[in-house]
């Protein structure tokens, strides 16, 4: 096997860790901040962001921590930002649902659907002004691309030229809504209208599928300063929001889980699972070691920030 | 607890008031996010698609302006809309629609349409809502001539208010609920022959009493009752209550009448004190005659800053019972008054929340 793919392997897995720690943590309620977990939907991030400069810029919704690994946030800050800790990378304010990471150009993730995808045209826009040579990415979900405001981004985008990347996350669900009722039309066909390129990748747990094609749009994008459209099927393993599974519920079925299950490396590689888990973690009980000593912040934070 | 007495939990009221909307008027529709789901709008639409036809309970995409000029469309030709959004917040990118449109299409037009629909929007508090989940948007709302704004404190309140707006009023109904309430129980009269009788679309007075008057929204008209409750039991003071419901329309003369009795005025209102409710209720005694009041005006609501994520800063950023009581008892006895107040607060029922969200 190839160190690509192991590296690949290697981001998804540890969000994955990371994530099931929250969801293991979570009873007792140590973090009091709904959470969106990605499990399921990891090889995204991790196949998209391997692609990034650290100079690239990427928003994304309230379904963040994928994201916000991959792009090279820092753990124990996540943690710390969880716990609701002063050290945390919101300093306790931003909570599970707006992780950022100024360091890193983690830019920010909102819970208002859809509000980040026309900042990230924004920040295309000012590289494009700036000569900056960055590329822009926009993580949003399927239910997202129902929003005015995001057809508007993708109009300005191509109008202007920008060198922005759409990536819609497309687990067919928003909360417990099936893509089928709510979607007239089709993300990936649909972004040609406006003549912006487009791709659909129906793999969503490959990472290094997912890897390669980005590979070349995030050249293109870079190189000719034009906006581009992925879509990519995924699945949700976890209920919208918290940790408990729901596959009992009729909204959608055991089958379709089982089948993604399947097909899901970080599940179906036992050997790679194996060579990976004791070393992540690692890293992860150290994080939450930190974000358990870390300090709440002081009374004074209440009214720090705000202009 | 007497016989006959009636009680009823504030979702179980919605749920009611929907059912009701829904089989009694046949040009009634619910159109929502996820209101057909299994969780029904944290309880308060469960089923109705079911038992109603998925023609008129149904959900919609992900498109807050488009769907609310769309409800705006349809009331203009002959249906009743009910439009939800989980959470206040979301309802900011209908904004246009409401209030350049439902808001104004009466008069605009020179009276000859109506724009009849409720919208229901959810406040949210507690386990780490953070800034974009926990928005008490209502004096944005009454701001605008146009918008009846209501914030229902009780399964009453719901029965009532909604009841009249679907059968009686032909205009656009902003209905601003609070999750937290969702769960409690209330005494409820509604339809019984003694039942008390309020304009749906006015204040309520609650409760009475002779030493200060506490104008309160939501669900601060709970705390506020469990203040006074406190302040009669353990040290004689004794609160009037009047809850705004509406806050468009609230009732000037009993706020008036109160305060001229009591000459102290505390109002507790859910959001920002800076160009609110409280705001507002104080311009109203301002412009009628200050002097009813023996000392300043005091105000309770969150702290002016977005709200933070962390239970630490969030608990901060609400006030609890303890400073509320303490500001009453300060208003009445003065500072320095050496009185002690326990610390309880609801802020520990609050704190018991956890979803769903
Ligand atoms: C403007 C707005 N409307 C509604 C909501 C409520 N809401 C939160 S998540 C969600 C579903 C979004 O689905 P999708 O974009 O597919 O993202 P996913 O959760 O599947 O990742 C909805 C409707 C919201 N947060 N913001
Ligand atoms: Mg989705």
């Amino acid at each position: 096997m190839d160190a690509l793919y192991e590296k690949l392997f290697y981001q998804s897995l540890r969000i994955r860790l990371v994530e099931e720690k929250i969801a293991e943590i979570y009873p007792s309620d140590k973090i009091q901040s709904p959470v969106h977990l990605s499990i399921g939907q990891e090889a995204l991030a991790a196949g998209i962001c391997n692609n990034l400069l650290v100079t690239d810029m990427v928003y994304t919704s309230y379904r963040c921590h994928a994201y916000y690994l991959a792009k090279g946030g820092d753990l124990n800050e996540m943690f710390a930002e969880l716990y609701g800790k002063v050290t945390g990378c919101g300093k306790g304010k931003a909570g599970s649902m707006h992780l950022a990471s100024k360091k890193v150009n983690f830019m920010g993730s909102s819970a208002v659907v859809a509000s980040t995808i026309s900042n990230a045209v924004g920040s295309a826009l000012a590289s494009k002004i700036l000569n900056k040579n960055q590329v822009s990415v926009a993580v949003f979900g399927d239910g997202a691309s129902e929003e005015g405001s995001y057809h508007e981004s993708l109009n300005f985008a191509a109008a202007f030229k920008l060198p922005v990347i759409f990536v819609c996350e497309n687990n067919g669900l928003a909360i417990h809504s099936k893509l089928e009722q709510r979607h007239a039309f089709v993300v990936h066909e649909h972004a040609k209208g406006y003549g912006v390129k487009s791709v659909y990748i129906e793999e969503g747990y490959d990472f290094a599928k997912i890897n390669q094609v980005m590979e070349g749009i995030v050249k293109e994008v870079r190189e000719q300063s034009i906006p581009y459209v992925v879509e990519i099927k995924t699945y949700r393993y976890k209920e919208h929001v918290g940790i408990g599974d729901d596959h009992n519920v009729p909204y959608r079925s055991k089958d379709e889980f089982e089948q993604w299950k399947q097909k899901d490396p970080l599940i179906q590689d036992a050997a790679l699972v194996a060579k990976f888990t004791d070393e992540i973690n690692k890293e992860i009980e150290a994080a939450v070691k930190f974000a358990e000593e870390s300090p709440v912040p002081a009374d004074e934070e209440l009214l720090a920030d705000i202009y | 607890m007497e016989h006959n007495e009636k009680v009823i939990k504030y979702k179980d009221a919605l749920l009611t008031s929907m059912d009701d909307a829904l089989t009694r008027f046949p040009g009634t529709i619910i159109m929502g996010q996820g209101v057909d789901d299994h969780k029904g709008t944290f309880g308060s639409t469960t089923d109705l698609a079911k038992k109603h036809g998925a023609h008129r309970v149904f959900d919609i995409p992900l498109s807050e302006e488009g769907n609310t000029g769309i409800g705006i469309g349809a009331a203009l030709n002959g249906v009743y809309p009910i439009q939800t959004h989980i959470r206040n917040d979301f309802s900011l990118l209908a904004m246009s629609q409401i209030v350049n449109t439902a808001a104004k299409y009466k008069y605009m037009y020179g009276g000859h349409f109506n724009v009849p629909m409720l919208i229901r929007m959810i406040i949210g508090r507690s386990w780490g809502q953070g800034a974009q989940h926990s928005q008490s948007l209502q004096s944005l709302f009454a701001h605008i001539p146009g918008l009846v704004v209501l914030m229902p404190s009780s399964a009453d309140a719901v029965l009532e208010s909604y009841n009249h707006a679907v059968e009686h009023y032909k205009g656009p109904v902003i209905s601003i609920e609070h999750r937290l309430l969702y769960d409690y129980s209330f005494k409820s009269t509604y339809g019984e022959k003694d039942a008390a009788k309020h304009d749906p679309f006015s204040s309520r007075l609650v409760r009475k009493g002779d030493d200060v008057t506490i104008v309160a929204t939501s669900i601060m008209v709970i705390e506020a009752q469990r203040v006074a409750d406190y302040l009669a039991k353990e040290l004689d003071i004794h609160c009037e209550i009047i809850d705004l419901h509406s806050i468009s329309h609230f009732n000037k003369e009993m706020i008036v009448e109160s305060v001229k009795k009591t000459g102290n005025l505390i109002i507790a209102d859910t959001s920002w004190q800076a160009y609110g409710v409280c705001a507002e209720i104080s311009r109203i005694i301002c412009e009628h005659d200050p002097r009813m009041l023996k000392g300043p005006v005091v105000t309770l609501g969150m702290q002016p800053s977005p709200c933070p994520t962390t239970k630490k800063l969030e608990d901060l950023f609400y006030p609890d019972d303890y400073t509320f009581t303490m500001k009453i008892v300060e208003m009445v006895k003065g500072r320095g008054h050496g009185l002690s107040v326990a610390k309880t607060s609801l802020n520990e029922t609050y704190k018991s929340f956890k979803g769903p969200f």
